[in-house]
C-alpha cells in the first residue's frame, strides 16, 4: 500500500513540476489580461452614464472601447486562463507529464503577442465590427498558430494517457480543445476571408459566438466542478452514471443553438427557431449536471466554508444554472421581444464568462498554485477579500442587469418613450454596472497580490512552503460496495 | 477530509487521489442507480424530462419554421405552400407615387400643389380628375402655351415623357395622381396609354389646352 | 467513455452536424440570394453604396458604432421598431446582400440605424442634423449619451474670410468661438454619406407576401 502510495505521490509531484511553469506563465498572462481588460471595461461602463469621459480622443472612444475590452478579456483572460487549468489538468487525470513544455513558452509567447496586437488594432480602428472577431485579420493565423501548439500538446498528453478510464473532466477538455480552433478558424474564413453574403455573415457571427461560449467556456467551467467537488470533497459525483448522457445532450444542442441570438433578424425564421427549440432542449442537462454538482454539494456546508475553491466552484455552478435559465428564457420570443439589444443579453454572456467561467478558474487557481510552486498563499485576508468581492460582483451586476435591461425593454417596447428618457432612465443602471465591475476590478487586484506573493521567484522567497499529504483513495459509496460488483 | 490546516484558505490537502476518482467513478458508470429502497425515481424523471423537452420543442420547430423558407423572416407568417396563397400585386397607385415623385414632383411637388404662377397644381385640379384621353397626351408628347387649371392661368411648358416613361409607368402615376390628395377619379390603365400612343403616332410638337379640350370630355 | 475513438468521433461529429445543418443549409438557401429586378420599372434592389457611402461605412466600422446602434427593423407586431418610424417594413434578407460586412447589431443603447438616412420616416435627417449629431450630440438629441466626435470635425480660424462651404452650423452654447469655424474632415463626411443612404425604400414583393401573416388561426394550430 505504502509503496504504491508514495509512487502515485512522486508522479503526481513529477507531474506538477512538468507543468509549473507553462502554467504560472499563462496564468499570469491571463491575470494581466484580466486586470487590463477589467479596466478597459469599467471605463467603457463609465462611458455610458458620462459619456464626456475619455471621448476627445479617437483611441479611446467608446465604440473602440467596448470591442477592446471584450476581446482582452475572452482572448487575453479567458483563453489563457483556460490553458493554464487545461494542460494542467488534462495532465493530471492523464497520469502523465507535460513533455516538451518549452514550446508552451512558445505558444504563450505568441498567442499573448498576437492578442496585444489585436487589442492595439481595434483601439486604432482597424476593427471588424463582428462580435468577438473584432481583431483585425492579421493576429489571426498568430493566434491559430499559437493555439495549436496548446491544442496539440493537450490531445497528445489525453493520447498518450496511462490511465484506463477517462474522467468527464476529460470530456470536457477534450470537447473544448477540438471545437475551439474548428469554431475560429471558420468563422475567420466565412467572415473576412472569403466573406459569406448578407445575413449569412451575422448568422456564422451568431454561431461562433454561441460556440465560444457553450463549447469553450462553459465545458471549461464544468471540467473544473467535476473535478475539484470529488477531490475537495472526497466523495463521488452523485449519480454519476447521467454524467455522459450530459455531457452529449449539453454539447449536441448547444451546437446548434446559436441561431437564438438572431430572433427578430432578418434571417429566415427557422434559423432562430431552430436555436430556441435546442435551448429547449438544454434543459434536461442542465438539471442532471445540476443533480450531478449540486448533489454532490448537498449538506456539505462545512467543507463549504473551509474550501475557498469549493466556494467559487458553488458560484461557478449557480452561474451556470442561472446563465442557462437565461438562455431558455431568451428563447421565448415573448420575452425576446421585450429584452433583446438590452443589457438582459449582455448580461446572458457575462454570466457565462465570468459568473461561471472566471469563478471556476479562481476556484481552480487556488488549488493548483500552491501545488506548483510548493507554497502557500501569503494573506488569507486578501483570499477573503477576492471571494466576497467576486460574490458581491456577481450579485451586483447580476441584479442590475436583469433589472435595468428589463426596465431598458418594456420602455423600447412602449413606441410613446422618446428615446432621450429611456437614456436618462438607464443611467442609474449604467452607474450600478460600474460600481459592480469597480468591486470585481479590486477583488482581481487582492489576487493579482497574492498571485506575485506565491509565484514571483523573487517575492516568493519569504512565502511559507506548504506540506501537502498523499490524499487517500476516494471510497465507493457504501451501498454500491455492498452489492459488491464492479 | 480534506481542509486549509489552519483554515484560513493559505492552501488544500486534497481529498481524494486522481488514480481513485477515475477509477471509482468508471466504476459508477457502469453501475445501476442505487435500488436500496425499490424503484429509483431519479432516472424515471430524466427519462420524462427528456421526452417532453424532444416533444415539445419539436412542436416548437414545426409550428414556427414556416417550411424553412429562405425568404420568410416572420414567424407569425402563413404556413401553407406559396402557391397555394393568393399572391397580391402592388396597387398601381403605390407604383405611381415612386415614378410621381421621382419624375413628375419636381415641379408639381411632393404635395400636388403646383408652384403658383409658374406649375398648375394637380390637387383639386379638374384637369386631372376629368379626361384620361387628355392628360394621357399630355404627359406622352408634352403641353405648351397657356392652360387655365382651378380658376388661374398658366402659362409653361411641360416637357414629353413618352420616350423616356413606359407605358406603365405613365398609367399608374396617372392613377396615383387622380387618387391622391382627395381626388377622386377612376384608375387608368396602361392599356389605355398604349392604344393612344399607338393612335397618336409621332406627334411633331406640344399639345395646346385649345387642341385638348377639343378632345374628350 | 473509456473509448478516446469514440469522444473523438462524437466531438468531431457534433461540430460537423452543427456546420452542416446551421451553416451550411443556410448558404445554401441565401448564399447566392441576388438583387431583385422590378418588373415596371427594371432597375434591381437593393442599389449599391456610392463609393463616399462605402467609405463611410468604414467609418462606421473603425468607430465601432455598432456597439450601441442595431440595423435590423424587427416586424409589426414584434416589438415596436415600426411604430417608432425606424422603418417603414421588416428589414428583410436581401436588403443586406451588397454590403460587404453586414452590421446588424445587438445592442439599442441607441437607435436603429437601418432607415437613418430616411427622410420620409424623419424629416429633420438631413446632412446638417447629421454632422451636428456628430459633432455634438447634445445640440440635436438633448438627454443622450452618444459620445461626441469632435476629433472627425476640425477647427478653423476665420481670419477674416467667408466662412466655408462645409462648415457645419451650431447654435448656442456648441457653436464655435467668435471668429472660428467647424469643418468636416473627409472621414466625417463619408460616414454622414454613409448614415444618409442608409434607408430601405423598395418593397420586394416576394418578401412582402411569403411573410404576411396568416390572417386566421388554423385548426389544430397552438
Amino acid at each position: 500500500m505504502n509503496s504504491t502510495e508514495s509512487n502515485a505521490r512522486a508522479e503526481q509531484a513529477e507531474i506538477d513540476a512538468s507543468a509549473k511553469w507553462p502554467v504560472l506563465v499563462f496564468f499570469g498572462s491571463a491575470l494581466v489580461w484580466l486586470l487590463l481588460g477589467g479596466a478597459l471595461q469599467l471605463i467603457a461602463s463609465i462611458q455610458l452614464h458620462t459619456p464626456t469621459f475619455l471621448s476627445a480622443c479617437a483611441w479611446t472612444t467608446h465604440g473602440r472601447i467596448v470591442p477592446a475590452a471584450q476581446n482582452a478579456l475572452v482572448y487575453g483572460w479567458g483563453m489563457n486562463a483556460a490553458f493554464a487549468f487545461g494542460l494542467w489538468l488534462m495532465a493530471r487525470l492523464s497520469a502523465t507529464t507535460l513533455r516538451h513544455g518549452g514550446w508552451l513558452f512558445v505558444a504563450a509567447k505568441f498567442w499573448n503577442v498576437g492578442v496585444t496586437l489585436g487589442i492595439l488594432g481595434i483601439l486604432g480602428g482597424y476593427s471588424t465590427s463582428f462580435e468577438l472577431l473584432e481583431m483585425p485579420r492579421y493576429v489571426t493565423l498568430i493566434l491559430l498558430v499559437a493555439y495549436a501548439l496548446v491544442g496539440v500538446w493537450a490531445v497528445t498528453t489525453f493520447s498518450i494517457r496511462n490511465t484506463e478510464n477517462v474522467y468527464a473532466s476529460q470530456w470536457y477538455l477534450f470537447g473544448a480543445a477540438f471545437w475551439f480552433p474548428w469554431l475560429y478558424a471558420i468563422a475567420q474564413i466565412m467572415l473576412l476571408k472569403a466573406p459569406v453574403r448578407g445575413v449569412l455573415q451575422p448568422l456564422v457571427n451568431a454561431w461562433y459566438v454561441h460556440g465560444l461560449y457553450g463549447l469553450w467556456f462553459i465545458p471549461m467551467a464544468l471540467a473544473a466542478a467535476y473535478y475539484f467537488l470529488p477531490k475537495i470533497l472526497g466523495k463521488p459525483i452523485a449519480n454519476y452514471y447521467l454524467a455522459p448522457l450530459a455531457f452529449w445532450w449539453l454539447v449536441g444542442t448547444t451546437a446548434f443553438a446559436g441561431g437564438s441570438r438572431l430572433i427578430g433578424s432578418p434571417v429566415p425564421v427557422w434559423i432562430s427557431t431552430l436555436g430556441g427549440a435546442a435551448n429547449f432542449l438544454l434543459v434536461v442537462p442542465v438539471v442532471v449536471i445540476a443533480i450531478n454538482l449540486l448533489g454532490t454539494l448537498a449538506g456539505q456546508t462545512a467543507a463549504l466554508g473551509r474550501s475557498i475553491t469549493l466556494r467559487f466552484i458553488l458560484i461557478s455552478i449557480l452561474g451556470f444554472i442561472l446563465a442557462s435559465g437565461l438562455n431558455f428564457a431568451l428563447s421565448i420570443r415573448g420575452f425576446a421581444q421585450v429584452v433583446q439589444f438590452t443589457l438582459v443579453t449582455e448580461l446572458r454572456d457575462w454570466l457565462i464568462l465570468y459568473a461561471t467561467f472566471s469563478t471556476a478558474m479562481f476556484g481552480a487557481a487556488y488549488f493548483i498554485l500552491p501545488r506548483l510552486t510548493g507554497r502557500e498563499w501569503r494573506s488569507s485576508a486578501l483570499v477573503k477579500a477576492h471571494f466576497g468581492s467576486a460574490a458581491l460582483g456577481v450579485i451586483l451586476l447580476t441584479v442590475g442587469l436583469a433589472y435595468g435591461g428589463y426596465v431598458q425593454g418594456q420602455m423600447l417596447a412602449d413606441a410613446k418613450v422618446p428615446f432621450g428618457e429611456i437614456t436618462q432612465a438607464l443611467t442609474f443602471w449604467f452607474a450600478f454596472r460600474s460600481v459592480g465591475l469597480l468591486v470585481l476590478l479590486i477583488g482581481h487586484v487582492a489576487f493579482l497580490i497574492n498571485f506575485a506573493w506565491i509565484a514571483c521567484p523573487i517575492c516568493s522567497n519569504e512565502t511559507e512552503t506548504a506540506q501537502f499529504r498523499t490524499p487517500p483513495a476516494l471510497n465507493l459509496p457504501k451501498a454500491h460496495a455492498a452489492e459488491g460488483h464492479a | 477530509m480534506s481542509s486549509t490546516p489552519d483554515g484560513n484558505y493559505r492552501f488544500e490537502q486534497g481529498g481524494a487521489s486522481d488514480d481513485s476518482i477515475q477509477q471509482v467513478h468508471a466504476q459508477l458508470q457502469k453501475q445501476k442507480p442505487d435500488k436500496a429502497s425499490g424503484y429509483s425515481f431519479l432516472p424515471l424523471a430524466v427519462l420524462g424530462l427528456m421526452c417532453s423537452s424532444v416533444f415539445f420543442g419539436s412542436i416548437y420547430l414545426a409550428h414556427y419554421s414556416i417550411r424553412f423558407d429562405p425568404l420568410v423572416t416572420n414567424e407569425n407568417a402563413r404556413r401553407e405552400k406559396p402557391g397555394a396563397v393568393v399572391q397580391t400585386a402592388v396597387p398601381p397607385a403605390v407604383l405611381g407615387k415612386k415614378v410621381f415623385t421621382t419624375i413628375c414632383a419636381t415641379c408639381h411637388q411632393l404635395t400636388g400643389q403646383g408652384v403658383p404662377g409658374v406649375y398648375p397644381p394637380l390637387a383639386g385640379s379638374e384637369w386631372a380628375q376629368g379626361s384620361e384621353e387628355r392628360i394621357i397626351r399630355i404627359v406622352l408628347h408634352g403641353l405648351n402655351g397657356p392652360i387655365s387649371v382651378s380658376g388661374k392661368d398658366y402659362s409653361n411648358a411641360m416637357a414629353s415623357l413618352g420616350g423616356v416613361l413606359k407605358d406603365e409607368q405613365i398609367a399608374n402615376a396617372l392613377t396615383y395622381v387622380r387618387q391622391e390628395w382627395g381626388n377622386k377619379a377612376p384608375e387608368v390603365k396602361a392599356e389605355t396609354v398604349a392604344r393612344i400612343r399607338a393612335e397618336v403616332g409621332n406627334h411633331p410638337a406640344p399639345w395646346t389646352s385649345a387642341e385638348l379640350l377639343k378632345i374628350g370630355q | 467513455m473509456k473509448n478516446g475513438l469514440a469522444l473523438f468521433l462524437g466531438v468531431f461529429a457534433i461540430l460537423g452536424l452543427s456546420w452542416a445543418g446551421l451553416l451550411l443549409s443556410a448558404h445554401r438557401q441565401l448564399g447566392s440570394l441576388s438583387q431583385f429586378k422590378d418588373p415596371v420599372e427594371e432597375t434591381l434592389y437593393p442599389q449599391p453604396l456610392s463609393g463616399l457611402a462605402n467609405q463611410g461605412r468604414l467609418v462606421y466600422q473603425d468607430l465601432g458604432c455598432v456597439s450601441c446602434h442595431t440595423q435590423q427593423v424587427r416586424h409589426e407586431g414584434f416589438g415596436s421598431d415600426i411604430e417608432r418610424k425606424w422603418g417603414q417594413r421588416a428589414s428583410y434578407a436581401r436588403d443586406y446582400i451588397r454590403e460587404s460586412s453586414v452590421l446588424i447589431g445587438q445592442s439599442r443603447i441607441g437607435p436603429d440605424l437601418r432607415n437613418a438616412g430616411s427622410t420620409e420616416l424623419h424629416s429633420y435627417a438631413d446632412a446638417d442634423y447629421f454632422y451636428s449629431l456628430l459633432y455634438a450630440p447634445q445640440s440635436v438629441a438633448p438627454g443622450t449619451n452618444m459620445p461626441s466626435y469632435a476629433f472627425l470635425f476640425e477647427t478653423h480660424a476665420l481670419a477674416g474670410r467667408q466662412p466655408s462651404y462645409g462648415a457645419i452650423k451650431l447654435t448656442g452654447r456648441y457653436a464655435p468661438a467668435a471668429g472660428y469655424e467647424i469643418v468636416p474632415t473627409a472621414r466625417a463626411r463619408a460616414l454622414v454619406a454613409y448614415l444618409q443612404s442608409l434607408k430601405d425604400t423598395y418593397d420586394y414583393p416576394t418578401e412582402r407576401n411569403l411573410n404576411a401573416p396568416a390572417e386566421t388561426a388554423k385548426e389544430g394550430g397552438h
